[in-house]
């Protein structure tokens, strides 16, 4: 009885769905406090006095914090992010003054009573002006932070600097047919997980650390992070992990957190607990680094792509929190599927007063396809050649190399545009029901490495009554991964699915594991679970041997039953293990997987630290419908497919699909935060709008499979493809149905309508049999 | 989570109660229909009432009933309730309309038309209907009763006739003739239709025997500080056999009349398209229906 | 302070509470049934629906002394001593769960549309879970474990 490749159903349905999964926000312990924090209402101002003598008074309040009082900072690749501001406020939104009382409400009503005397200084604002050579500087001391060994410009707002180089781009604009040149933005969005940012924090007075309870992706980057931040060592932070409410890329770094810790530093071992209402974490959270993308590619007449060039300009607000790693390597994303034999990149992020960037659901690479997959669309279409054709044409196979020259294994693009194109009917025109409406299908194909390389440990003990307990910090943050672990360790040790139990990650006891993050967790704790799992079986059949007196190699151990080959089940795992009686017995093993050293890593020499242990790859064929009277964009049908390499849970794989693709059609066409001088003006869901169950077309999930070498059961991984080929698929389409190409997200309604106008202007629509 | 801050709150049990409370409210005194309003702008510290009166103990502020000249909707009337009344379906194409694509279900369960009018918000769902299906609101105060035609009722954006002792009690909508379409559309940022209306248009249709437009109303939310009569569009409809052509150039008027803002949901120019183009579909949505009407009811 | 009476999941409850509480905070602090969540307190994204005498409204918009003398119905009180209710299964059995944050919620609302509309078409179903915002974008699967159970009569 195996449960790989089967529709099991989630390991952790039944407790959400009676309400009784515990979340951040649920967190509740005896004595636990309540904070609250005094935001900054400026871009970028000094910090002249505070005065929280009234609000140390009010009824309830137990302390008040600032930054002055907690002046630490941290940073995941730049140590530049104060828990509370210190000296000066650099965006809308910064925490500056933390409460805690015994309610929340009286932590909120605090603040009224503190004041906070600014003055206020000139403010970056957008990319363009950070770069300027009088620039103000948002961080003028920069390069004395600690930070990690990137590239930055002192005394700049540049705080990160990434080139890369494969061939001979010059050369390949020289030989190409055509060269085209296009610039595309992409924007920011908030993450907007239903469950705000939340923490729970305590001091521990006996040694001086702290522990906590977080709704996070990566417990032992944060708990590291913070251990760095507060000069602790990484023992003396433990982080508790309960039911994420959605992360997204967005539960990475310290946004409740430091609040709380700042806190509970003062309230000699009280726990308190910090929530973020939804306003805050819009504006003082984290969101997608927007960006400028100038791409110039040389064609060939066919559509061989031979050289491309990209450019990044990456607005990364006032901290650089995670996005260091998207500046750096997020470009590479940018080249798509494709094989293209010179390719160069020059990446710079900036600081800007705004609310800070940081991961969104692709790492850089939902910016990154917007470009590509909208370029290669303009390609096509003035080469007149199909858009599934020129990707088809481009698109790697195994055995091709990547752009550091390692040889690819395990993707298979082919499939996924062949497939999408057959289940949105491609080339079929669809008839329009009315005539101001106009209906277009497009494509987009996207490729996305993974974090490498990257490492996870994995403990399972088994108990005397044959439950199997697998210790790995991967938190389930709704994308199914104690699902698809569960099954991976029922076969790997031949036990049933309901026998394995994967309890909260707590770092004082859960082993080491990257983050929950760049769609590795199934391929690198799936493999550290492989491992130890069959060690696990192994020793058990050592055990049975030798309790039995039969030789191990005729014993199977499958759905918990120790069966001796040509003569039939002998006994179960849990009798084997209860023989022990009182003298007891847990049987344990550990695996730690790395990807680093693995012989598919080989690349062209020097650049092997560029190698990706697997790609992602995923295709969308969108069909819309414009009405060209109001400019409103309806998705009618997305046929999304992704090669997972093997799909563990095929239901799991069509969650992340489809909700990919909810995502995706969101972001492009209802999401945009609306600026004024650094404030954010719609800082609501009232008017941040995300989508809603009527905004849902009809999704052709497609599961595609290929065969990676050294994956887990041949798994790869799925979580973030889906939602980065969306957008350019429906500008895609909107080109199809209109002729109009817009290059800068979102697509809202004003700006399609603007487009058509300025089509009408310039003839477009007449060409196109419009009115 | 956002927390209230602590209020007085009175439940009367008559009109005749509350009215009294509100004209004595010390400080700050609000009224309570829905919550769905007044609860948000507590929560966002927007407002901070010392003192809350609760409509809802009032008995007989709910009732939907057919009464002699046409229909009453009682203030404290569910939007939830006006969509699923027979009546207000029936007679009042364009409210009911409204009540579907207001905010979504389970904020419809809680807002009432009372809580909406006196919101006075420029877009206001609710209120381009009630223009154009000719309501009245019935309004009463320390001073007794008092009849407000809906055109008078709003003054400003957020700003009502009322006088802070003041409540509406019910909404009175007189019976249409025959051969009168009404609808309602609108486009939120979402392009479909629950958001908060960047433009909304609510038209009525009456047609005579011969086919001609004996009259028409035309209503636009979001377009001005106060919901807008489209009186310059009216007028070139009247009179006359309705056309593609004569629909178009009403919506071109209705979008010349109205006067939008540039805010945080929509451009004015882009509100200004909206409100053409919306206008026409509309206008054609209760044209058809008119004509559907076959004889008097 | 003031005297309230209610149900919860058919089980009675007297309580003094203050006057500025919502029946979110009430549910969720006082009676400990954390399944109605807050996402973002003002009726936007639907995580606190609740049922009050079967209908669906945002608990973080009614005032307790609103709640007075009203059924009020959370997730907690749909499974019986025999399992889940049948839309849970159906939720289950659909895949239709991620992170689970707005699932309570999301069954909550299909659970009042199916009592009073057992076999909605599919814009209906949207109508009355629009409400409910899912970022996780399940609604896919949501529109199938409604219609499913819809599909199989069963009466909840």
């Amino acid at each position: 009885m195996t449960h790989v490749g089967d529709r099991v159903l989630r390991v952790d349905a039944l407790e959400k769905v009676t309400g009784r999964a515990v979340f951040g926000s649920d967190m509740a312990l005896p004595g636990m406090l309540h904070g609250a924090v005094l935001r900054s209402p400026h871009a970028h101002a000094r910090i002249l006095a505070i005065d929280t003598s009234r609000a140390e008074r009010a009824p309830g309040v137990r302390t008040v914090t600032t930054g002055q009082d907690f002046p630490f900072t941290f940073g995941a690749s730049i140590k530049d992010q104060p828990f509370l501001a210190i000296d000066r406020v650099r965006f809308v939104g910064e925490a500056v003054v933390a409460v805690a009382a015994d309610t929340e409400l009286q932590a909120q009503e605090a603040l009224d009573l503190i004041s906070v005397q600014y003055e206020e200084v000139p403010a970056v604002l957008d990319p363009w002006e950070a770069l300027a050579q009088d620039a103000p500087l948002v961080h003028p001391d920069l390069h004395t932070y600690r930070r990690g060994g990137h590239e930055i410009v002192p005394h700049s707002n540049i705080n990160t600097v990434a080139r890369y180089v494969h061939g001979d781009v010059e050369g390949g604009f020289r030989q190409a047919d055509l060269v085209f040149e296009d610039e595309f933005f992409a924007h920011a969005l908030s993450h907007a997980a239903m469950e705000t940012h939340a923490a729970v924090a305590q001091y521990r007075p006996a040694d001086g650390g702290y522990t906590l309870w977080v709704s996070t992706d990566r417990p032992f980057q944060m708990r590291n992070e913070l251990a760095a931040g507060l000069g602790l060592s990484s023992n003396q932070v433990r982080l508790i992990v309960g039911c994420v409410g959605g992360s997204f890329g967005g539960k990475n770094t310290l946004v409740a957190e430091a609040a709380a810790v700042a806190l509970a530093r003062r309230l000699a071992g009280r726990p308190v607990r910090v929530e973020l209402s939804r306003e805050e974490d819009l504006v003082a959270s984290q969101v997608r680094m927007p960006v400028l993308i100038k791409l110039k590619t040389g064609v060939r007449r066919d559509g061989t792509l031979v050289a491309r060039r990209a450019e990044f300009l990456w607005d990364g607000g006032a901290y650089a929190s995670n996005a260091v790693g998207i500046a750096v390597r997020g470009p590479r994303a940018v080249f798509g599927p494709y094989r293209i034999p010179n390719v160069e990149y020059f990446s710079r992020m900036v600081y800007t007063n705004k609310e800070p960037t940081g991961s969104y659901r692709g790492y850089g690479t939902t910016q990154a396809a917007w470009a590509c997959e909208s370029q290669m669309d303009i390609i096509a279409h003035r080469l007149r050649i199909d858009p599934i054709v020129i990707r088809l044409r481009n698109a790697y196979e195994d055995g091709d190399p990547w752009l550091n020259g390692q040889i690819m294994h395990g993707v298979n693009a082919r499939e996924t545009l062949e497939v999408v194109g057959r289940e949105i009917g491609w080339g079929r025109v669809e008839r329009v029901p009315a005539p101001h409406l106009r209906r277009g299908k497009g494509v987009a194909s996207m490729m996305k490495e993974t974090a490498t390389p990257t490492s996870s440990n994995v403990v399972i003990k088994v108990e005397q009554d044959g439950r199997v307990v697998v210790l790995c910090a991967a938190p389930e943050i709704g994308a199914g991964q104690a699902t698809v672990l569960s099954q991976m360790a029922a076969d790997a040790i031949g036990v049933p699915l309901g026998a394995v139990s994967i309890p909260a990650t707590d770092t004082a006891t859960t082993p080491f594991n990257g983050p929950v993050a760049s769609s590795r967790t199934t391929y690198h704790v799936g493999s550290a679970i492989r491992m130890a799992g069959l060690e696990i079986r192994d020793k058990a059949l050592a055990l049975a041997g030798k309790v039995l007196g039969v030789e191990p190699e005729l014993l199977d151990l499958d759905d918990g039953v120790i069966v001796e080959r040509g003569v039939g089940p002998r006994t179960t795992l849990r009798e084997l293990l209860t023989g022990f009686g009182a003298e007891g017995f847990s049987l344990l093993a550990e695996a730690r997987y790395s990807s680093a050293g693995s012989p598919l890593l080989k690349a062209d020499a020097g650049l092997e630290w560029a190698s990706s242990i697997f790609w992602m790859i995923a295709s969308q064929a969108v069909e819309i419908e414009v009405d060209i009277e109001t400019g409103v964009i309806r998705v009618v049908k997305a046929a999304a497919a992704a090669d997972v390499g093997r799909a563990v849970n095929p239901t799991g794989c069509e969650q992340q699909i489809e909700g990919g693709v909810v995502m995706g059609l969101s972001n492009a066409l209802f999401e945009e935060f609306i600026m004024q001088s650094g404030r954010i003006e719609n800082g609501s869901l009232a008017d941040y709008k995300v989508a809603t169950i009527q905004d849902l077309p009809e999704i052709v999930p497609c599961i595609v499979e290929s065969d990676h070498p050294e994956a887990p059961f041949g798994a790869k991984g799925i979580g973030e493809p889906a939602a980065a080929a969306t957008p350019p698929a429906i500008a895609n389409a909107l080109f199809d149905a209109i002729g109009v190409r817009i290059k800068d997200l979102p697509l809202t309604p004003a700006k399609v309508l603007a487009a058509i106008e300025a089509a009408k202007g310039q003839g477009v629509f007449e060409e196109m049999g419009l009115r | 989570m956002k927390r209230l801050r602590p209020f007085i709150l009175h439940q009367p049990s008559s009109v005749r109660e509350a009215v009294e409370l509100l004209g004595a409210g010390a400080g700050e005194t609000r009224v309570l229909a829905g919550g769905t309003d007044l609860l948000v702008d507590m929560k966002l510290v927007r407002v901070r009432p010392t003192a809350v009166v609760n409509l809802k103990r009032i008995d007989g502020l709910d009732r939907i009933e057919h009464v002699e000249g046409g229909i009453r909707i009682g203030s404290l009337a569910r939007v939830s309730a006006l969509e699923s009344s027979p009546l207000v379906r029936a007679r009042c194409g364009a409210l009911w309309q409204a009540s579907r694509v207001l905010a979504s279900r389970p904020v419809r369960n809680l807002a009432t038309i009372g809580g909406n009018l006196g919101r006075a918000s420029p877009a206001s769902d609710l209120a381009p209907p009630l223009i154009v299906h000719g309501a009245t609101i019935q309004v009463e105060g320390l001073e007794g009763k008092r009849p407000v035609p809906i055109e008078q009722f709003h003054v400003g954006p957020g700003v009502s006739c009322l006088a802070p002792h003041e409540i509406i009690t019910s909404v009175f909508l007189p019976d249409s003739p025959a051969r009168t379409g009404s609808a309602y559309r609108k486009l939120g940022k979402r392009g479909g239709g629950s958001d908060i209306a960047l433009v909304g248009v609510a038209v009525s249709v009456l047609l005579d025997d011969g086919g001609r437009v004996a009259d028409a109303r035309i209503a636009l939310a979001s377009v001005a500080p106060t919901p807008l009569r489209a009186r310059a569009a009216e007028d070139g409809l009247r009179g006359r056999m309705p056309s593609e052509e004569s629909l178009a150039a009403a919506a071109e008027a209705a979008a010349e009349e109205t006067r939008p803002i540039s805010d945080v949901r929509a451009s004015s120019s882009y509100r200004k398209s909206l409100a053409r183009v919306l206008t026409l579909r509309t206008l054609r949505d209760a044209l058809s229906l008119a004509q559907q009407e076959p004889s008097p009811r | 302070m003031i005297s309230v009476t209610l149900t919860v999941n058919r089980v009675h409850h007297e309580a003094a509470v203050e006057e500025n509480i919502t029946l979110l905070e009430f549910l969720r602090e006082v009676l400990h049934l954390t399944g109605a969540k807050e996402g973002c307190g003002v009726g936007e994204c639907g995580t606190c629906v609740v049922l009050v005498d079967g209908s669906p409204v945002n608990s973080c918009l009614v005032l307790m002394g609103d709640a007075d003398g009203h059924e009020v119905e959370t997730i907690e009180g749909l499974a019986g001593d025999d399992g889940l209710n049948a839309l849970q299964a159906a939720f289950v059995a659909a895949g239709a769960i991620q992170c689970g944050y707005c699932t309570p919620a999301m069954v909550l609302a299909a659970e009042a549309l199916l009592r009073a509309n057992p076999q909605p078409s599919p814009s209906e179903i949207g109508e009355a879970l629009g409400g409910v915002l899912c970022r996780c974008g399940a609604y896919s699967k949501v529109l199938d474990a409604v219609s499913t159970a819809a599909a199989k009569g069963v009466r909840p």
